[in-house]
């Protein structure tokens, strides 16, 4: 019921901000006639396409497995989905105590990823309104370290999930590094690395599994 | 009109909002929903309570990251594009990179004199694309998608299935962190692992008091930012 519910309310915002998306593009066209001609649009759409396209199929599919159906639906259309909706719903799930695969982890996760939507959404509000007068004020000691931000999230985020199994942790970050500079080297487009490295977290899991089913059968 | 008084325009702020509205209504909409369903699936009303304040908290460090590409995007497209964007899909970055690649198609680059209406319209048009890609793609897999893991459960042994996506999780977790430490370099690795240690000695010390431990992810970040700056920075 729950996730039939979520997931109509879902498909239709979705629909909604596909047609929201293009409204501004469209009223400059009608307000003051500056509109490309629909040869240089699909022009455009190839240029995007070619630079994110891959993107656009594989970020959703790989992060499927831990947003869940809701949690797709809100991360989608507010963006920003490794750097805060993740950190955030993974927070929630931890403070609630919840497990992994049930029911109730992918609903304290969609609590967390909407809470992150609401603080999100007023930060980037408040900073596009007087950013600009307040950024200046600070100490170039904080804006400076504002270049830290996201390296150190996820250090502090990865060692917090990775310690509760030390060996699928290390040995996945490992792998990771390993796929991302290999892949980098071979031009492999940063789309098909994420699918790589999620791919490899769940067989490194599994090698660990079936080890440790073979260690306790013997 | 002038260029920059058309970009900030009541009415520009007008049709960039309801993507906004959109996307913070449905957010209100799933949370009274998964609140409701919390309490069915036995989560008492202070974990919940503890959920919310954790997730609230913790999305504060990285809404601030894009602060300053934020400012410079409001230079160059205004605030209310801005506004609009980044609080949809696509991060700062990315919808920098659109811009740069429209305003080339053009012979112009972002953020000079030659950056007028037409190079603008252009960006809008591929901000408007490049995320219409992800949008359409959630439309279209989301409801396709659920479901798939009760299969599983059936099919497979939900022993398995559990390590399983908490393996996928894994992993995405170390590429979001490998994508930011790949390069090996100390400015990237410095933040990452002094925030990695505050964070494990944070949970071993504040076992016991569960508030604290809410915001232990907001400080160990912190405190990886400013160490580095002290130890790097000037």
């Amino acid at each position: 019921m729950y996730d039939k519910k979520l997931i109509k309310i879902g498909r239709i915002s979705m629909g909604l901000a596909i047609i929201a998306n293009f409204l501004p593009a469209v009223y400059v066209g009608m307000r003051y006639g500056e509109m490309p001609g629909l040869s240089t649009i699909l022009q455009i759409w190839g240029l995007v396409a070619a630079t994110y396209g891959i993107s656009w199929i594989i970020q959703p599919i790989a992060y499927y497995p831990t947003l869940g159906a809701p949690g797709s639906y809100i991360g989608w259309l507010a963006g920003s989905v490794g750097d805060i909706r993740m950190p955030a719903a993974s927070m929630a799930q931890k403070m609630a105590g919840t497990e992994e695969g049930t029911h109730a982890h992918e609903v304290v996760g969609t609590i967390g990823t909407c809470c992150s939507v609401f603080v999100s959404a007023s930060m980037i509000t408040l900073f596009t309104i007087i950013g600009s007068q307040v950024i200046p004020l600070l100490p170039p000691f904080v804006t400076s370290s504002f270049s830290y931000i996201l390296p150190a999230l996820f250090g502090a985020i990865y060692v917090d999930i990775a310690r509760k199994d030390l060996r699928t942790g290390i040995c996945t970050i490992i792998g990771a590094l390993v796929i991302l500079k290999g892949g980098g080297m071979l031009g492999i487009p940063g789309g098909v690395l994420t699918l790589g490295v999620v791919l490899a977290g769940i067989l490194i899991t599994r090698g660990f599994f079936v080890a440790d089913k073979n260690k306790k059968a013997a | 009109m002038n260029f920059q008084a058309i970009i900030n325009s009541p009415g520009i702020w007008i049709v960039s909002a309801f993507l906004v509205i959109i996307s913070v209504s449905q957010a209100v909409v799933f949370m009274r929903a998964a609140l409701k369903e919390a309490t069915e699936c036995g989560i008492n009303k202070e974990k919940k309570a503890a959920a919310i304040r954790s997730a609230c908290i913790t999305a504060i460090g990285p809404s601030l990251s894009p602060v300053i590409t934020l400012l410079s995007l409001v230079a160059v497209v205004g605030a209310p594009t801005t506004w609009m964007r980044l609080c949809d899909v696509g991060a700062a970055r990315t919808e920098l990179g659109v811009i740069s690649l429209t305003s080339g198609m053009l012979g112009v680059e972002a953020g000079t004199e030659a950056f007028g209406m037409q190079a603008w319209t252009y960006g809008l048009w591929g901000m408007a694309l490049n995320n219409f890609g992800w949008l359409f793609v959630v439309f279209i897999l989301g409801h396709r998608m659920s479901g798939v893991v009760e299969k599983m459960n059936s099919k497979y042994d939900p022993a398995w299935i559990k390590k399983l996506m908490a393996g996928a999780t894994v992993g995405l977790f170390a590429y979001l962190l490998g994508n930011q430490i790949q390069s090996l370099a100390t400015p990237k690795l410095m933040p990452a692992a002094i925030a990695a240690v505050v964070m494990i000695v944070l949970g071993t010390a504040l076992k016991k008091y569960q508030r604290l431990q809410e915001l232990s992810l907001g400080i160990a970040m912190l405190v990886g930012m400013f160490v580095t700056q002290a130890v790097l920075g000037a």
